[in-house]
């Protein structure tokens, strides 16, 4: 890494001096601080980052706004994605008890929900266990961004043996008017044995101008846990969307994650599962949408270090205009992890000619006895659908969008909350609507 | 109703169909029989306005139309059905919706109101039990994990359905057994209007066993080489196809 002084560097370096409070304790956040006085960031030549700039974030100097409106409508149409969920909502950062569900909804369920810079005492400690737990390496320059300058987050706890909870719904909204907005929202979400919850993360963004997001969340499953994680970006052209999740999951734990990346000028997702006992499970699925002069990666990191695990990856892509897609995928299989079955598969759509994907599934097996694929495709529709569509009478604009959005519902279709599958897909063809031109 | 004339297609510049001539009058069934290679499918998907074909010259006319300078979906409005010789599987689509979706464009097309989903449910399970088809076939994708009987069939429900004016069946009998065959061709019968007419190209006689033409035509090379009634394709199960192609060239 090559260390060059940039505009977003000199206001890192600013912030460490700061006295503001923070989601976390000094004493994690000082190795982090560290690490950022130095203000190495990555750049195209590190292998890691060879195919996204981060020139616009760099560029970029944050400041504060405190110009905040927002109206009830815009705050309901993303609350639709879950109408029956506990909502929690961050505004620029910081917790938002205006919008956000009181906790005494929470009372007694077996669910402790705190912003992070509110814990104290044995949750705090849980959290900060949990964090520093993590998979995420000590170069990951954007981990020790959200660490080290985080003003708040959420930790969710669930108890032992919780079943059927309300799924918690957090939605994180910036507004940047004037200057460049900064967050980056650390969370931290536990399940004990044998319970199950529900999270969505909805990123959102407001304003003229550009918002920076730099998120980081933590995950760890007990024994026989299970979670079903959302993440839904639907931010404004003019953000940058850097975010690294560190997944922990315990012998017959299940983690399925579902990423819909259908917004922003730049989102880097790096998601890394980690299995710490054996018969555990991790289900990941994604869809990234990309037009004009999008940059969208997904990074995904599954480690399987113990026997009898699964991983069943599936990431589908599609692009337009000169936007460009990146997945790469690493699946590691240790030495003593037999009977590992890995599956991996990322499939890419192309609308345009100057649309661009480089996709990278990869697995490093080192046990004998395991079942692992992977595989990855870029392509065009299928000129022979497109045609038997054309012959039932429905015009080719129609049928490259019934044909879009139904590579897309490949994935969708496994949302197992009716109303966010609506929103996501509903998200996804009013995005599609807006692109697809007939190409006649 | 359709009008073929002197029709010349070729394919990546080489010439299927040589001079083909064809009048199919309202009310009428045509079979088009012939060898493999003949040019059968060509015809089809000239028809139907697939891409991939070069019209060097003829014409071909439907309902007065120029149909050679029309967009497929247009040819389809306009009440023109092509059922595939190789249905495609469309994975992601549902079946109902997609059908729902092309009525109503056709629907549009002819300024008539679009149906609800209710109306639609119920034409659609009215014409499912003409070609006997599960319904849970509906709620899949189109022609997804469909066996071939049950695309074939599908084929008909969506004709069924569309009630084209001129429908085109490519090889409908291919790859079916006696019993899929019966409801297909049971399905065209109960179709069958003084309005409506069918081209059927097939390569076998059994399929006009069920449905009874009021034309046959053989084509080789490019060319119809003789036409007449059903009585030919008896003739054509009995002989094959050799004895005509060799007549057909010793008139040269």
């Amino acid at each position: 890494m090559a260390h060059t002084t940039n505009n977003f560097s000199e206001w890192v370096n600013l912030q460490l001096d700061s006295d503001s409070s923070f989601a976390v304790s000094e004493a994690v956040r000082s190795p982090s601080l560290s690490k950022l006085a130095g203000g190495v960031f990555p750049t195209r030549k590190d292998e890691e980052w060879r195919y996204t700039p981060l020139g616009d974030l760099l560029d970029s100097s944050p400041g504060r706004d405190t110009t905040v409106v927002l109206d009830h409508e815009y705050i309901e149409s993303l609350k639709q994605a879950m109408p029956s969920a506990h909502t929690i909502v961050f505004l620029n950062g910081e917790y938002s008890q205006k919008y956000s569900d009181s906790p005494t909804a929470l009372e007694d369920s077996g669910l402790n929900i705190s912003p992070l810079g509110q814990l104290e005492g044995t949750a705090l400690k849980l959290a900060e266990d949990t964090i520093l737990n993590s998979t995420l390496t000590d170069d990951n320059i954007f981990q020790h961004i959200a660490l080290g300058l985080s003003q708040n987050g959420l930790f969710i706890e669930v108890n032992k043996n919780i079943e059927g909870q309300t799924p918690i719904h957090v939605i994180y909204i910036s507004t940047a008017h004037g200057v460049t907005a900064f967050t980056s929202p650390v969370n931290v979400i536990r399940v004990s044995s044998n319970s199950h919850l529900k999270v969505v993360e909805q990123y959102a963004s407001l304003g003229e101008a550009a918002v920076i997001t730099v998120p980081a969340s933590y995950v760890q499953l007990e024994d026989g846990a299970g979670l079903d994680y959302y993440k839904i970006g639907i931010e404004n052209a003019r953000t940058n969307h850097i975010c690294n999740t560190s997944v922990r999951v315990a012998g017959s734990g299940t983690f399925r994650s579902h990423q819909y990346l259908l917004g922003s000028n730049l989102t880097r997702s790096n998601l890394e599962v980690s299995f710490t006992g054996p018969g555990a499970e991790a289900i990941l699925r994604g869809v990234y949408l990309g037009d004009e002069n999008q940059h969208l990666d997904v990074r995904t990191y599954l480690d399987h270090a113990h026997p009898h695990c699964s991983s069943d990856q599936h990431f589908r892509g599609i692009l337009n205009g000169h936007s460009r897609g990146v997945f790469n995928g690493l699946v590691l299989v240790q030495e003593h992890a037999q009977k590992t079955d890995a599956q991996q598969s990322n499939k890419n759509l192309l609308l345009s000619r100057d649309a661009r994907v480089d996709t990278k599934p990869q697995l490093e097996i080192f046990a004998d006895d395991v079942k692992c694929a992977h595989g990855a495709t870029v392509g065009e529709l299928d000129s022979d659908a497109l045609f038997y569509l054309q012959s039932r009478g429905i015009d080719k604009k129609d049928a490259t969008l019934m044909l879009t959005r139904a590579f897309a519902a490949e994935v969708t279709q496994e949302i197992d909350i009716d109303s966010l599958q609506t929103y996501v897909q509903d998200k996804i063809s009013a995005s599609l609507d807006e692109i697809v031109i007939p190409s006649v | 109703m359709l009008s073929i004339k002197n029709l010349q297609v070729s394919v990546e510049e080489k010439p299927i169909l040589k001079g083909l001539n064809l009048e199919v009058k309202p009310g009428e069934i045509h079979a088009i029989m012939g060898p493999n290679g003949s040019g059968k499918s060509t015809l089809a998907h000239v028809l139907s306005g697939r891409e991939g074909y070069s019209v060097d010259a003829g014409s071909a006319h439907y309902k007065g139309l120029n149909l050679l300078e029309m967009a497929p979906e247009i040819r389809a409005r306009e009440g023109m059905f092509l059922a595939f010789q190789y249905p495609i599987e469309i994975p992601g689509v549902n079946n109902t919706s997609f059908l729902k979706k092309a009525l109503n464009e056709i629907r549009k097309h002819r300024g008539e109101e679009e149906l609800d989903a209710i109306d639609f449910l119920s034409l659609i399970k009215k014409q499912m039990k003409l070609v006997e088809m599960k319904e849970e076939l509906l709620k899949r994708p189109v022609n997804q994990g469909f066996s071939g009987g049950e695309k074939k069939r599908n084929e008909i429900l969506q004709m069924a359905v569309l009630n084209p004016t001129l429908a085109i069946l490519d090889e409908t009998d291919s790859g079916l057994d006696i019993d899929a065959l019966r409801i297909v061709a049971g399905g065209v019968n109960k179709l069958r209007s003084a309005d409506n007419s069918f081209v059927v190209i097939t390569h076998y006689q059994r399929l006009l066993d069920y449905i009874i033409p009021d034309f046959v035509h053989v084509l080789s090379d490019g060319q119809i080489i003789k036409s007449g009634t059903k009585d030919l394709a008896l003739e054509l199960e009995e002989r094959g196809y050799d004895w005509l192609i060799e007549e057909a060239e010793s008139k040269d």
